[in-house]
């Protein structure tokens, strides 16, 4: 393997997207906009119904993890998204480049996001609700973080692969698709309120996991023995999965010249 | 090794129709293409399957060096045939090898050799060119001084200094298109595939277009093949051209040699007072007449022999002939022949 072609084709898509970021009102929107709404409506309903600050801090954690999650997802799609939409989706098909190199790049930029997105509502919380995101401790909010980013780049690799399935009819599942990840995996509320064979689905996130390890920490019993490691494992599972449908549609699309189609 | 261009094409015409056979194995690495019985249907519906095929044995081979015009109404399968080339599209059958690559197995260091660009392009909106061309040297290996170098050069071949900081949504179609002739240099391709390379633009830049691409040839013995609508274009730039309608290659040679083949004859334009004489078309020797323009155009098997008859015939019909031009048909005649 080569590595330095592998980091340039990583790159290229990288400031690609960045550039893309930086530019659009639409990015601005979900990086500011939407998460700060999210956060400021939902602390305040916890004070309207007057919940403990443990409570409140639950239900915090699922906001910030909403917008950390959705954003970087959202970007790992723009990998395929933004040749959709530019109708240049040829041009990166032909050159000698993987889908690895696709969904990398656009997943670093993600997690640069999601990382400011963090930072800020993490300022915005403590500042307005009194919620300490370091509380417990770096290494748990570092598992947490890096949860929510496995997590984001399973659903955005899985958009990615619908979307080279079906073409522009799928671009919905880039905004549908995160939201039902997360309202399975207990954004609000512990798995355990769930019905038995929707947990059992919730069981199967890795996302819940990281939840779960990241608000034992602020005082709620655990649920999973060894949470970190099992949202680790599925999170690896997942994005094989993931990895290997984006493939396989990216060969179909190859067979029925979809790839032309979603092109000039 | 590439062929002189315009030299010896007549080694890769062994898959043309009626063109004599030649051993296969000594012209192999001399092909840039090497295409034979390719076939491609496209299905869509559900559930009701409906089925197009879009190439139905498609064979052709051309020689390195080589600027080769693929010409045919429109739906008739070139862009599919190209895309089938350039690794975008995958064959339902037949055997392609590109650059001595199968385009199936190899499709990665086939990705490498070649590019394309197309009359129609896109590429993202709020990119500004040199970010454009700058992305798609990273995709292609370049980094730091090299791609700047890169970058550079073909920012000056295309003539789009002006523009360089420009965001892509902002230019015209025509500097466009120089930017997707551009990206399709970045990697500097021993292949080229152009796409209706002229589609649209004004006559000086498309004349600026063509250009360009000859230069290409001339300076880098590049392979370019090329589609388009314009039987000038392909007049002027290719060495060949293969006819493609409905999904099979009706006829490859240079533009003299299908002239030939079809037998256009040739073209007698007349300017008559009065200006339409019906009968001529019943003459001896004249293929078909067209009136058009004031002018009735007849399409004759001979000029030498048959325009001192016509001009004796119409003098003795008491027509006046007011101006006379003789030409040979161009490639534009062979189309609408082999498009009927």
């Amino acid at each position: 393997m080569n590595w330095r072609a592998e980091l340039l084709g990583v790159e290229a898509v990288l400031v690609r997207n960045a550039l893309m970021a930086s530019r659009n009102v639409f990015f601005f929107f979900e990086l500011l906009f939407w998460p700060i709404v999210g956060v400021l409506s939902i602390g305040l309903m916890t004070r309207f119904l007057r919940l403990s600050p443990e409570q409140a801090s639950f239900v915090l954690v699922g906001t910030i993890a909403l917008s950390v999650v959705n954003v970087c997802q959202l970007e790992v799609a723009y990998a395929v998204l933004l040749d959709v939409w530019s109708k240049s989706m040829k041009h990166q098909f032909l050159a000698p480049i993987g889908i690895r190199h696709l969904t990398l790049g656009s997943w670093v930029v993600g997690m640069v996001r999601g990382t400011a997105i963090f930072a800020l509502l993490a300022l915005l919380g403590w500042w307005a609700f009194g919620f300490d995101v370091l509380r417990p401790g770096w290494l748990a909010l570092g598992a947490f973080l890096l949860g929510c980013f496995l997590n984001a780049w399973v659903v955005g690799v899985a958009v990615c692969a619908l979307i080279t399935l079906f073409g522009n009819r799928a671009e919905a599942f880039a905004w549908a698709s995160v939201n039902l990840v997360l309202v399975l995996a207990g954004i609000y509320y512990p798995v355990s309120v769930l019905p038995e064979p929707v947990a059992t689905v919730a069981r199967a996130i890795p996302l819940t996991y990281f939840l779960d390890a990241y608000r034992a920490s602020f005082g709620f019993a655990s649920e999973f023995a060894a949470p970190v490691a099992t949202g680790l494992a599925l999170s690896a599972l997942y994005a094989a999965l993931a990895h290997w449908a984006f493939l396989a549609a990216v060969g179909r699309a190859r067979r029925t010249g979809l790839l032309l189609k979603m092109s000039e | 090794m590439a062929l002189p261009p315009g030299g010896t094409l007549a080694a890769a015409q062994r898959h043309s129709p009626g063109a004599n056979m030649i051993p296969m194995v000594s012209f192999t690495g001399m092909l840039a293409i090497d295409a034979r019985d390719v076939v491609k249907t496209f299905r869509s519906g559900w559930p009701r399957r409906r089925e197009t095929p879009a190439l139905q044995g498609v064979s052709l081979a051309v020689p390195r060096g080589a600027i080769f015009g693929l010409l045919g109404p429109n739906g008739a399968g070139k862009t599919t045939f190209l895309s089938i080339l350039a690794t975008l599209l995958v064959p339902d059958g037949g055997s392609v090898r590109v650059l001595g690559h199968d385009v199936v197995r190899e499709a990665g260091a086939l990705r490498r050799r070649l590019n394309m660009a197309s009359g129609r392009p896109s590429f993202l909106w709020s990119l500004r060119v040199g970010e454009i061309l700058a992305f798609y040297g990273r995709l292609y290996g370049l980094a730091g001084a090299p791609l700047r170098r890169r970058v550079d050069e073909l920012i000056e071949l295309c003539e789009l200094g002006p523009h360089r900081r420009v965001l892509y949504s902002e230019l015209s179609t025509g500097l466009k298109q120089r930017v997707a002739l551009a990206k399709s240099l970045v990697n500097d391709p021993e292949l080229l595939f152009l796409d209706e390379p002229t589609l649209g633009l004004d006559p000086d830049i498309s004349v600026r277009m063509r250009r360009h691409i000859a230069e290409l040839r001339r300076d880098r013995a590049m392979t370019i093949v090329l589609t388009t609508h314009y039987m000038r274009e392909a007049e002027e730039l290719c060495d060949e051209v293969a006819f493609i309608k409905a999904g099979r290659i009706l006829a490859r040679g240079t533009s003299g040699e299908l002239k030939r083949r079809i037998r256009l004859g040739e073209v007698i334009a007349l300017r008559l007072d009065p200006p339409t004489a019906a009968w001529l078309a019943e003459a001896p020797g004249v293929l078909r007449c067209v009136a058009a323009d004031g002018w009735v155009e007849c399409t004759v098997d001979e000029a030498e022999k048959r325009l001192p008859e016509l001009l004796r015939a119409l003098h003795v019909e008491g027509v006046v002939v007011r101006n006379v031009q003789v030409r040979e048909p161009d490639l534009e005649d062979v189309f609408v022949e082999l498009a009927r």
